[in-house]
C-alpha cells in the first residue's frame, strides 16, 4: 500500500480543508450580518440627519418656550385690562347710584305737622310739600352728601320728586309721610348744614313741620332699581 | 488517491460546522481579510490535491504555501485599503486563476484515470 507514505500529505490536506472551511463559514455569517446590518455611508447619512433634527428639535423648542413665555404675558395683560374694565364699570356703577352703599351718614324724618290731642285738627295746616324734599336734598348735597334715598327710593341724577297731588312722586313711586331721607357722607357736616340758625330746619319747623335728625355710623341705601335706559340721547364720538 | 479526497472533503465540512458553531462574530472591517484568506486557502487545496495527484506532493511546501498565500493576500488587502486602491483584487485574480487551471489538470488527471 502506499496510504501510509501518502498519509501525513492526505492529513496536512485535511487540516487545510478544516480551515478553509472555518474560514468560509466565517465569511458567510459575516456577509449575513452585513446585509442585516446597516451599510457604513447610511449610518454616517442618518447620523448627519439626526444631528440636524437635533439641532431643529432643540430650536424649536427655545422658539416654543418663547412664544408661551409671550402668550402668557399677553393672557396677563388681558386680565388686567379685563380686570381694570370691571374696576371702571364697577366706579360708574357706584357713581350712578345703581347698587346699594352703606357708610355713615345721617337720617332726617320730616312728618307732617301733628294731631293735638284734643281733636282740634292738625297744628298747623301746612303740609310737607315737594319742594321741602328738593330743598332737603339740595342742602344735603351742598354739604356732601354721596348717597341719597326718600323712602328708600334711591336718588339718582334721573330721579324726580314732584307734586302729584295729594302725593309726592319720587322714581315714579308715591311716598307718603313720614319722610325719611337717609344720606350718606361726614354725619357732622349734614346736620350742621341742615340745623344751622336760620337754615333749612328752623324754617321748616316755624312752618310746624316735625323734623328730626338722627347720625348713624352705617347706614345702607338701596340701589336705583329701574331700568336706565337713552332713548334719544347718544353719546358724541370724538373723530 | 480517494482517499485524500474524502479526507478534504471530510474537512472541509468539519470546519464549517466548526465555523457556523463559533459564538464568534468578526467585525465588518475584517470581512475583506477574512475573504481574500478564504481564497487562498482554497488555492491551496486545489493546489494539494493536483500535487497529490501528479505525485509531486511535499508537505513543508504545502503548509508554508498556504499560509504564506493567505499571509500575503491579507497584507495586499490591508496596503489596498491604505492606499486607497483595491490591491486585494491583485490576489483575488491570482488565486482565481490558478484555482481554474488546478481544477481544470486535477479534470484531467481524473478522466485519465478514468479512462
Amino acid at each position: 500500500m502506499k496510504l501510509p507514505a501518502k498519509l501525513p500529505a492526505y492529513l496536512s490536506l485535511a487540516l487545510v480543508a478544516v480551515v478553509l472551511g472555518i474560514l468560509i463559514a466565517f465569511q458567510f455569517r459575516v456577509t449575513r450580518h452585513i446585509e442585516q446590518g446597516v451599510p457604513a455611508g447610511r449610518a454616517q447619512e442618518l447620523a448627519l440627519e439626526l444631528r440636524q433634527l437635533e439641532k431643529d428639535k432643540s430650536k424649536l423648542k427655545a422658539e416654543a418656550s418663547d412664544l408661551n413665555l409671550k402668550l402668557d404675558r399677553a393672557t396677563r395683560g388681558q386680565a388686567e385690562a379685563e380686570k381694570a374694565l370691571e374696576d371702571e364699570l364697577a366706579k360708574a356703577r357706584l357713581l350712578a347710584g345703581l347698587v346699594p352703599v352703606t357708610g355713615p351718614g345721617i337720617e332726617v324724618t320730616l312728618d307732617n305737622p301733628p294731631q293735638q290731642p284734643d281733636g282740634k285738627g292738625p297744628a298747623s295746616l301746612y303740609t310737607i310739600r315737594d319742594e321741602d324734599l328738593l330743598r332737603v336734598i339740595n342742602e344735603l348735597r351742598g354739604a356732601g352728601a354721596e348717597a341719597l334715598s326718600i323712602n328708600g327710593q334711591r336718588i339718582v341724577a334721573q330721579t324726580e320728586i314732584r307734586w302729584a297731588a295729594p302725593f309726592i312722586n319720587v322714581n315714579l313711586t308715591r311716598v307718603v309721610p313720614p319722610y325719611h331721607i337717609l344720606a350718606i357722607g361726614e354725619p357732622e357736616n349734614l346736620k350742621s348744614a341742615l340745623e344751622i340758625p336760620g337754615g333749612l330746619v328752623e324754617y321748616l319747623r316755624d312752618l310746624g313741620v316735625q323734623v328730626s335728625i338722627r347720625p348713624y355710623e352705617r347706614l345702607t341705601l338701596p340701589g336705583y332699581t329701574r331700568p336706565m335706559e337713552f332713548r334719544y340721547a347718544k353719546p358724541v364720538l370724538k373723530g | 488517491m480517494w482517499l485524500g479526497i474524502w479526507l478534504a472533503v471530510a474537512g472541509l465540512v468539519l470546519g464549517v460546522l466548526l465555523g457556523l458553531n463559533i459564538p464568534l462574530v468578526l467585525p465588518q472591517v475584517y470581512a475583506k481579510y477574512l475573504s481574500v484568506a478564504a481564497l487562498a486557502a482554497l488555492d491551496s487545496v486545489f493546489g494539494g490535491i493536483r500535487a497529490a495527484m501528479e505525485d509531486q506532493f511535499d508537505n513543508t511546501v504545502f503548509i508554508s504555501g498556504f499560509f504564506s498565500n493567505a499571509l500575503l493576500a491579507a497584507v495586499l488587502a490591508f496596503i489596498g485599503e491604505r492606499l486607497g486602491i483595491d490591491l486585494y483584487l491583485a490576489a483575488v485574480v491570482a488565486f482565481g486563476v490558478r484555482l481554474f487551471q488546478n481544477l481544470a489538470i486535477i479534470r484531467r488527471h481524473l478522466f485519465k484515470k478514468i479512462k
